[in-house]
């Protein structure tokens, strides 16, 4: 390079600054646009954040249920049994559609003969259950079901999510350790009082 | 400020904005945005400069420094530190603007609003006799759009003809070819003799 000291074209060049800072500050659109790009990745990788949180809310009400109810069928022992009564608003589990596949799991033949048994079963024991404990069963079986139901739904727009699909999962078992727990619960002698 | 400083100044000024740039660089890689951010407050005035002396556009170089940060903050793992972050920076910059004047074409060279609004810009920077460097900016604008993207390249921020050749994706031959006529160009334009070479 030619020495500027020589030529003046160079000294007039080098007098001219480098930096030139804009009319205007452009980082705020520019974080803008960062924001925007991020948000959209994450959109295009998951089915969405308000799905996470709807999963997650009725996880915890499959929880809740689970334990009250656990609490419920093995600390309220009925004082007295009066009459044994039919009520058909009792939820039958053939009444919930559960699917027979989802994700990588499939519910088989078997597991549906041995739900079946368990159904009645769980069926038997809730009609020896005191009237108050038995509508707290039935209330937080019909929670578990409508979370599942909830999970089940989402699953169908989304059915590679693998979040999802254990959800689904982990709400069945938790039905299904409700209806063994009630099933295989102690029952008290029932005994019936002239009054 | 820098054409008061002795080189020691300022070399030791460019080694301490590299470490700065280093550490911030990254910071940036790991997510920081407030990192990223100040990289942008260091460097968006020698980009928009950059890009506004390539496009002669306000609007247009305000486009392509945003588009130049954003670019750079998806490539930042890209970035091994080869070159300095500055220098690559420029070259995503080059790209946007190139790019920008291959899908919107370029403008007529004689657009007294581009000189307005760019003899504007340059009038608020200069600390130095301003009307000596509003000739040469003016001069330089002329410039067909070749020797005038390698002359800004290679006058005014310093690249070789290389790195220039390398940046405007043209033969190194014809950097120097449009690098001798800009030149020329520009003594004829400010009423400067020829110089031998």
């Amino acid at each position: 390079m030619s020495d500027p000291k020589r030529d003046p074209l160079d000294e007039m060049l080098a007098k001219l600054p480098q930096a030139i800072a804009p009319e205007r500050d452009l980082w705020p659109a520019i974080d803008a646009q960062l924001t925007h790009e991020r948000n959209e990745r994450r959109g295009a990788h998951r089915p969405g954040w308000r799905w996470y949180q709807l999963a997650a809310a009725l996880l915890l009400v499959v929880g809740t249920t689970l334990t009250v109810t656990m609490l419920v069928v093995r600390h309220e022992e009925p004082p007295l049994v009066v009459e044994r009564q039919s009520d058909e608003s009792v939820m039958s589990p053939q009444a919930v559609a559960t699917p027979a596949s989802f994700g990588g799991y499939r519910l088989d033949d078997e597991y549906l003969r041995a739900r079946v048994q368990l159904d009645a079963a769980f069926e038997l024991r809730l009609k020896t259950l005191p009237p108050a404990a038995r509508e707290k069963v039935e209330r937080n079986l019909a929670d578990i079901r409508a979370a599942s139901r909830e999970i089940a739904d989402t699953l169908a727009q989304y059915p590679a999510d693998p979040l999802l699909q254990e959800l689904l999962l982990s709400t069945y078992q938790s039905e299904l350790q409700l209806l063994t727990d009630v099933a295989l619960s102690p029952s008290a002698q029932p005994s019936r009082v002239e009054l | 400020m820098l054409l008061t400083m002795d080189m020691s100044e300022s070399v030791a000024s460019a080694e301490a904005c590299a470490s700065v740039d280093d550490v911030l660089v990254a910071a940036a890689k790991r997510g920081d945005r407030r990192a990223f951010e100040r990289l942008y407050r260091i460097h968006s005035a020698r980009v928009y400069g950059l890009c506004l002396r390539m496009s002669r556009r306000a609007d247009v170089a305000e486009d392509c420094v945003q588009q130049t940060f954003v670019r750079a903050w998806r490539n930042l793992a890209k970035f091994e530190g080869r070159s300095s972050f500055g220098t690559w920076l420029h070259r995503i910059a080059v790209n946007e603007v190139l790019s920008h004047a291959r899908n919107h074409g370029t403008r007529s060279e004689s657009d007294e609003e581009e000189v307005t609004q760019f003899d504007q810009a340059v009038r608020e920077e200069s600390h130095v006799d301003a009307a000596d460097v509003m000739d040469v900016e003016r001069a330089l604008q002329s410039l067909p759009e070749g020797a005038r993207h390698a002359i800004v390249l290679q006058a005014i921020y310093g690249y070789s003809h290389e790195e220039v050749a390398d940046m405007l994706g043209i033969a190194v031959g014809t950097c120097k070819a449009q690098v001798h006529r800009g030149r020329k160009l520009l003594r004829q334009l400010l009423g400067l003799p020829e110089v031998e070479s």
